[in-house]
């Protein structure tokens, strides 16, 4: 998986997954909203059946002559009549009903019609039947249904974005193995330079010819870190890991005097406080690549005629510049691969990429306090 | 007290029959279907203060446009006479009238 590949996942699934979640919700709301509708429509008609079967039972029963007459009863309801003044005739209801304006109503899991009656059989004027509400269980079903849906959803998605991706893929991939040729290709010229340059005796040129080889050195020495972090990054960070325990101290000289002519080159003076013999168990092209990039863009990004203070004890190794440094928004970017504050300045913008993948490797961790036009502070805990 | 107030009710009661029977059965007779009648203004009117007062209103002006019964009746046997009776006595035969054939009360 290249760089990027799983923002790239994430932002292609969740836009897929976010459009079709949000039509199936409507979707289902809608179906939902629907069925709700239809159960409460078809509980509606049984009633009204109901109201019917009463009001031919009331005249009937208006009909007879009898001294006592039995109000009409039944299994699957029970009912109520009310008068013209909306008092109460006779009920079987569990209730009474308080309000008769309202046509149809659910009440504690049972469902109300009140239905006008005209002629007023047996003085009914309205007949208020109940009865137990069908359950509406339409949403369980409905949220199972969603979930299967998603999941087949989430499956597809996946194939899709694969299939979304494979010409970014083969482009990346076409691309990593050009800089990997051109980086092969780098390796032989700078090594033969900086070698030949390490051999030219000094003593037969004049300062003007020695002045250029130094500048030739710096030019050489910026360009053997580049392939440096390069190889780093194509070979993923799997590079030979021979985790030894080092001597820090040693290497952080090192490095500061394989720096001093570029430092020179700007008039940076490099003031140390380095602790003898600090030890930290690591791989030796790790902890000079850490270093170097750290210190690098210390030089790099410091203004002229400086100072770029080094200090190391056990736990801490802190290196800070007196340069532009950075905004707060800077910052926050900072570990991002390929950006670059300042286009003016050469480089990939790697640097602080690999700073973060080694310092995490070795779970250290890396705090950078820098103000705009007062320089940075880059601090290394472990 | 309670023995008292029952039997001032009962009293009462039997009074109002009494005078029923005197005041509506004199002219209508044993053989009127007082029930059909209260069915019909029943059917019509529904509550008991709407039948109540669409009886009052008929026997104080005893017209076809008030009568409950169908028009081919009064046209054959025409309206009755004008109540002589006074509007609390009137109401009062009303009352004992709609307690003793209402439908409601036979229901059960």
């Amino acid at each position: 998986m290249y760089s990027g590949e799983r923002r790239s996942i994430i932002y292609v699934l969740g836009l897929y997954l976010s459009s079709t979640l949000l039509l199936i919700v409507t979707l289902f709301t809608g179906y939902y909203f629907y069925e709700q509708d239809q159960v409460l429509h078809d509980e509606k008609e049984i009633l009204k059946r109901y109201a019917t079967q009463v009001e031919e039972r009331l005249s009937l029963l208006h009909e007879e002559n009898d001294e006592k007459l039995e109000y009409p009863r039944f299994e699957n309801f029970k009912s109520a009549i009310y008068d013209i003044d909306k008092n109460l005739i006779f009920s079987t209801l569990d209730e009474e009903v308080k309000k008769l304006d309202n046509n149809f109503f659910i009440k504690d899991s049972k469902s109300y019609l009140i239905s006008p009656l005209s002629p007023y059989y047996m003085g009914a004027a309205y007949i208020v039947v109940q009865k137990e509400t069908k359950d509406i269980n339409i949403l369980s079903n409905l949220i199972y249904i969603a979930i299967i849906v998603m999941f087949i959803t989430i499956i597809t998605s996946f194939f899709l974005v694969n299939l979304v991706l494979k010409p970014i893929r083969e482009n990346i991939k076409l691309l990593d193995n050009f800089i990997k040729d051109t980086t092969h290709e780098l390796n032989t010229p700078i090594t033969a330079i900086l070698t030949n340059i390490e051999t030219i005796d000094s003593s037969n040129c004049n300062e003007k010819t020695l002045r250029k080889l130094e500048r030739i050195k710096i030019a050489s020495m910026s360009i053997s870190n580049l392939y440096e972090d390069l190889v780093y990054l194509l070979l993923n960070h799997k590079t030979s890991l021979q985790n030894v325990d080092l001597n820090l101290s040693q290497i952080v000289l090192q490095r500061v005097e394989y720096f001093a002519n570029m430092a020179n080159m700007k008039k940076i003076e490099f003031v140390l406080d380095i602790k003898e013999s600090v030890h930290f168990t690591a791989d030796k092209q790790k902890m000079e690549r850490l270093i170097d990039n750290i210190l690098s863009n210390a030089i790099k990004y410091t203004n002229k005629a400086t100072k770029i203070k080094i200090a190391l004890d056990e736990t801490h190794l802190t290196i800070e510049d007196g340069g532009k440094g950075m905004s707060k928004e800077e910052l926050d970017k900072i570990f991002t691969r390929y950006l670059r504050f300042d286009k003016s300045q050469g480089g990939f913008g790697i640097g602080y990429s690999i700073v973060k993948s080694i310092t995490e490797e070795y779970g250290m961790e890396i705090d950078i306090d820098s103000k705009p036009n007062k320089g940075t502070k880059v601090t290394l805990t472990w | 007290m309670v023995k008292k107030i029952a039997l001032f009710i009962l009293i009462s009661a039997f009074l109002n029959a009494s005078e029923f029977d005197k005041n509506c059965l004199n002219c209508h007779g044993g053989d009127f279907k007082f029930h059909v009648i209260m069915k019909k203004y029943t059917l019509k009117y529904s509550s008991e203060e709407k039948i109540k007062e669409a009886i009052f209103g008929y026997l104080k002006e005893p017209i076809a446009e008030k009568s409950i019964l169908p028009s081919e009746y009064i046209k054959k046997f025409g309206v009755k006479n004008k109540s002589t009776l006074d509007d609390e006595t009137l109401r009062k035969m009303i009352d004992v009238y709609y307690k003793r054939f209402n439908l409601q009360s036979k229901l059960y």
